[in-house]
């Protein structure tokens, strides 16, 4: 149907032109929204008539054949770059749920007041580089994307963010882009050490310098020697891990989150924290695989530890948003454990969590804006007895966090349960440290829950002014507490997308 | 008869700059010759394009031993101070307008950029000195345009002295070259050098060569002076320095060492690393605490011209000469657009009396939107975040670095320094984007600036923003200039 429609292309086009229109829409905020409405739906409804066009099973035997939708133009043939886009099982999971969030952030944002239109352009400019990020295919034109994602939730903490918004902002875009820059000389030490053998295959000319594409690189990459591979390996890796983030490289997080205005929080937690994960699933283990085992057991214990110390941290937390970024940490860790464990199980999971928590934390921290906005204050120590005052938020709270905890029936715990699973298969009874996580998890978020919604009514805040949800806040909400029971019971919908990927980008590590 | 057409790009400039003052007796209006000014800068590129497009004209002098080649290095170096000329006249239509000098301004600024452009195509160390001397008398004086602004006559003393320093030190180099090799020209002291090796004096003159060139661009450690003078000098006059005089010097430097020294390369090469290595970090370490604006921008610049020092070392590397060469005249394009731009900023607002600390910038972004965006793609691109341009010349030198480093091991530090300075920049720059978008001003008043200052503004935000994405045939060109070095 789509064979002379570049539609991945139009997937970034449209938000771009969205956000052009926007920004020039100074003068009416009604018409910003509208438009920028109109602009984040459609890349979601482009997004589903790709899901529907997209085929299960391609019958490809191999990695490369393996991508749909494939666009390649020629950019810079000087230095071997493409505009190559393309998509398989795991990327379209991910565009599904980016092109989903930017327009559940949009409806959420519908009441901001300072500067609107900006804010609007910029969630638009956001989804520009998040989409980029989950379609490249030239390592170029993923790190220019991935780098361009910066910008706008720069400007999204630093404009709208919270009393010591400059600081987290600065310390976000500091930390993030001296890891890309780890990532580019990955990236340029691959370029040049793949292009000898590259023109000894024959898969590229003999007179040029390299190339960029990703699976080019990957058809040859692992034939670099041990320590070159090991190196290239940890330079990527290291840019990736500060995105996702995990410990010791978590501490931008907890200050950008607690900055950030609501959309900026979902979108950062929902899909800037999966750039990283889908970096390393998408980068590290299909190019070199060699070195993924290698790396097996630093992985294994970041990712543990990550589980451990964020719940541990989101345990001490008195602020809501604060609590809620640490347990992303915690849940990323789960990612790094599925990806950890090199089985098609385990990184299936780890996929299937990424999915997952990015429609529980976009809840959750819809929730936290909730409560700064509807009841004025987001310390725990403050409220209490709240759940008759407003049941909406409550009820929404108190779904939020069973989905996080893994409650049976939601999407969480299949994802959960799945790293697990293959943990166990891998390691045995070692299991049980990263299951404590899941005991801590549950503490945190009941603990928290009975402190803020149960209990006597607290005289803390100034109950007058309490408000319960608006409508735009909802809806977002019951979209995604509806799709996270959804796949929660139906699983497949998703997995189905997932599995029959993953035995051919990683042939190298499982 | 000798055909001249190889100056001609320059003599259309000394041209007009002889002309203005006569005119200036009849016209006064500032705008007017600003205007006549403009034409004479794009009939000078109009040749150059012309030169670039129908073959290049015949060279000056002996072909053995050449004085001036108006070749693809001459002409892409020619374009940029062209471009920057430019975008400082349209800045200075209006920064000037209330001077009873004002036809000298745009003769000294004409004279300089004639100047720049008979270095760029000169292939002997004293046409190369006679060009750097044409430049640097022109700009003491525009430094010191502003006579009773005691800041500016303070720079301008110090500029001279520096700038008389530095051209005796150089001479001084030169002379013992000549003495060594028995000639001037470059090619003849390359060939020289290489049938009898290196003796005391010739070290001698590497080092001297190096501090006087050095002075001019102030690399590290010979940049003590710029900060002062930029801070000093008319603002559109900064530009021109840093965007400019500076790429002056680079082409020099380029010329000297790896035209005329480049038998000898062992023997400075790592200096040469080393020196770059230095001047990036220092120039960005010393940024990272400045609080005035145009201090700020001139200890990036010095950063900045050790990126373009890294193409130096680079470039000795065997088959890696054209590329890394062309990376530097890339870089050296992408910054003269980004910083030019970025002075501009500061200029236009301080026309419209904002100060130039970079507090005062507090709020602009709700006052004037339109020149804190395009401070803020300026700060982007100098911090090289894609898609700018200022990224894709960092990129292109970084890759430089690594592949020279499949040869010459220690050359990746070079790269992994562009990389750690690229990072440590960061704060300073975006800095200035926090002040302008997150905090309060003052007043909300909104700012109305010169629409000549926002045309100059406009013309280097499309520059920035257009050489990020087409950029494949411009480096292409780039790096067939670097060629004709080899």
């Amino acid at each position: 149907m789509f064979e002379n429609i570049p539609i991945l292309s139009l997937l970034i086009l449209f938000p771009l032109v969205g956000a052009i229109a926007v920004f020039m829409m100074g003068r009416s905020p009604k018409a910003s929204k509208y438009t920028a409405l109109i602009f984040s739906a459609i890349p979601l409804a482009l997004s589903i008539l790709v899901l529907t066009q997209f085929s299960l099973n391609t019958g490809a035997e191999e990695y490369l054949g393996n991508f749909q939708f494939v666009e390649k133009y020629q950019w810079i043939s000087f230095l071997g770059i493409d505009y190559h886009l393309g998509i398989d099982g795991i990327s379209i999971t991910m565009v599904l749920l980016s092109t989903l969030l930017v327009f559940l952030a949009v409806i959420f944002s519908w009441n901001v007041e300072d500067r609107l239109h900006q804010y609007m352009g910029l969630l638009l400019v956001l989804e520009v580089g998040i989409l980029g990020v989950f379609m490249s295919l030239d390592y170029f034109v993923f790190y220019i994307f991935w780098e361009v994602v910066l910008i706008p939730m720069y400007f999204l903490i630093a404009i709208w963010g919270g009393s010591n918004r400059a600081y987290a902002s600065i310390k976000f875009f500091i930390y993030t882009h001296v890891a890309s820059l780890a990532m580019l000389l990955g990236i340029f030490a691959l370029f040049f050490t793949t292009a000898p053998e590259l023109q000894a295959q024959g898969l590229i000319a003999t007179d040029a310098i390299g190339t960029f594409d990703m699976l080019l690189i990957s058809e040859v990459a692992g034939n670099l020697g041990t320590a070159l591979q090991f190196a290239i390996f940890g330079a990527l890796f290291f840019g990736f891990i500060v995105k996702m983030p995990m410990v010791p490289f978590h501490t931008w997080l907890p200050d950008a989150h607690v900055q950030a205005p609501t959309a900026g929080s979902v979108l950062l937690a929902g899909l800037l924290l999966k750039m990283g994960s889908y970096g390393i699933i998408r980068i590290c283990l299909p190019t070199l695989p060699d070195a993924a085992v290698d790396f097996q057991i630093i992985m294994v214990i970041i990712g543990v530890v990550s589980m451990i110390y964020g719940a541990l941290a989101s345990l001490a937390q008195t602020d809501l948003k604060k609590m809620v970024a640490y347990s992303s940490i915690s849940h990323m860790g789960i990612v790094m454990l599925g990806i950890a464990t090199l089985t098609e199980l385990g990184i299936a999971a780890a996929v299937f969590q990424m999915f997952a928590h990015g429609l529980i934390t976009a809840v959750l921290f819809m929730v936290c804006g909730m409560f700064q906005y509807g009841v004025g204050t987001r310390e725990i120590p403050l409220l209490g007895g709240l759940a008759p005052k407003i049941p909406i938020i409550s009820t929404v709270m108190m779904m939020g966090f069973m989905a996080s905890l893994g409650l049976p029936g939601m999407v969480g715990f299949l994802a959960e349960f799945m790293v697990f699973t293959s943990t166990f298969d891998t390691w045995g009874l070692w299991v049980f440290v990263p299951v404590a996580s899941v005991a801590l998890t549950a503490a945190y978020y009941l603990w928290a829950m009975q402190r803020s919604i149960f209990g006597d009514l607290t005289d803390r805040v100034n109950l007058s002014r309490l408000r319960d949800a608006y409508w735009f806040e909802t809806i977002p909400l019951v979209v995604l507490l509806g799709l996270i029971i959804l796949f929660g019971i139906w699983p497949a919908y998703v997995l189905d997308l997932i599995t029959p990927t993953i035995p051919l980008v990683f042939s190298g590590v499982i | 008869m000798i055909e001249y057409g190889a100056i001609y790009p320059e003599l259309i400039l000394i041209l007009f700059a002889v002309a203005i003052p006569a005119l200036h007796m009849a016209i006064k209006s500032s705008r007017t010759l600003a205007s006549i000014s403009l034409v004479s800068i794009i009939a000078s590129a109009g040749m150059v394009i012309y030169y670039m497009l129908d073959g290049y004209p015949v060279i000056i002098g002996d072909p053995a031993s050449p004085l001036i080649v108006f070749d693809a290095l001459a002409a892409v170096f020619s374009l940029v101070f062209l471009g920057v000329a430019l975008v400082v006249v349209l800045a200075s239509a209006r920064y000037v307008e209330s001077d009873r000098h004002l036809a000298e301004y745009y003769t000294l600024t004409l004279m300089a950029t004639a100047g720049m452009m008979l270095v760029a195509s000169a292939q002997d160390l004293l046409i190369i000195y006679v060009g750097i001397e044409i430049a640097s008398m022109a700009t003491y004086a525009l430094v010191a345009f502003r006579k009773k602004d005691k800041r500016g006559a303070e720079a301008a003393v110090k500029y001279v002295i520096i700038g008389g320093l530095s051209s005796a030190l150089a001479l001084y180099g030169i002379s013992l070259l000549y003495g060594v090799a028995g000639t001037s020209s470059l090619i003849g002291i390359n060939e020289a050098l290489a049938a009898q090796g290196v003796d005391l004096a010739t070290l001698m003159a590497l080092g001297l060569l190096l501090a006087g060139f050095g002075f001019k661009i102030a690399i590290a450690p010979f940049h003590m002076w710029a900060p002062d003078v930029y801070e000093g000098a008319p603002t559109p006059i900064s530009a021109f320095l840093a965007a400019g005089s500076k790429k002056m010097g680079v082409v020099v430097l380029f010329k000297v060492f790896l035209v005329g020294l480049i038998a000898i390369k062992a023997d400075w090469d790592i200096v040469v690393g080393i020196v770059a290595i230095l001047t990036m970090t220092i120039g960005n370490v010393v940024a990272l605490s400045q609080t005035n604006m145009k201090r700020m921008l001139a200890y990036s610049s010095i950063a900045q011209a050790g990126y373009m020092l890294m193409a130096i070392p680079l470039a000795t590397v065997a088959g890696m000469g054209d590329f890394a060469t062309g990376a530097g005249i890339f870089h050296v394009i992408t910054h003269a657009f980004m910083k030019s731009g970025a002075f501009i900023v500061v200029a236009a607002l301080a026309y419209v009396a904002i100060g130039e600390s970079i507090a005062d910038y507090k709020g602009l972004a709700k006052r004037a939107p339109l020149i804190a965006f395009s401070m803020a793609v300026f700060m982007f691109a100098l911090a090289g975040i894609p898609p700018l341009s200022g990224f894709m010349s960092k990129v292109v030198l970084i890759s430089a670095s690594i592949e020279a480093a499949e040869v010459t091991q220690w050359m990746l530090w070079l790269g992994v320094a562009l990389v750690l300075n690229s990072a440590l920049s960061l704060y300073y720059y975006i800095r200035v984007i926090k002040y302008m978008y997150v905090d309060e001003g003052d007043s909300k008043d909104r700012i109305k600036v010169p629409a000549t200052l926002a045309a100059a503004i406009v013309i280097c935000l499309v520059a920035t923003v257009a050489l990020g994405f087409l950029w494949d045939p411009v480096l292409e060109f780039c790096v067939e200039a670097a060629g004709t070095l080899f």
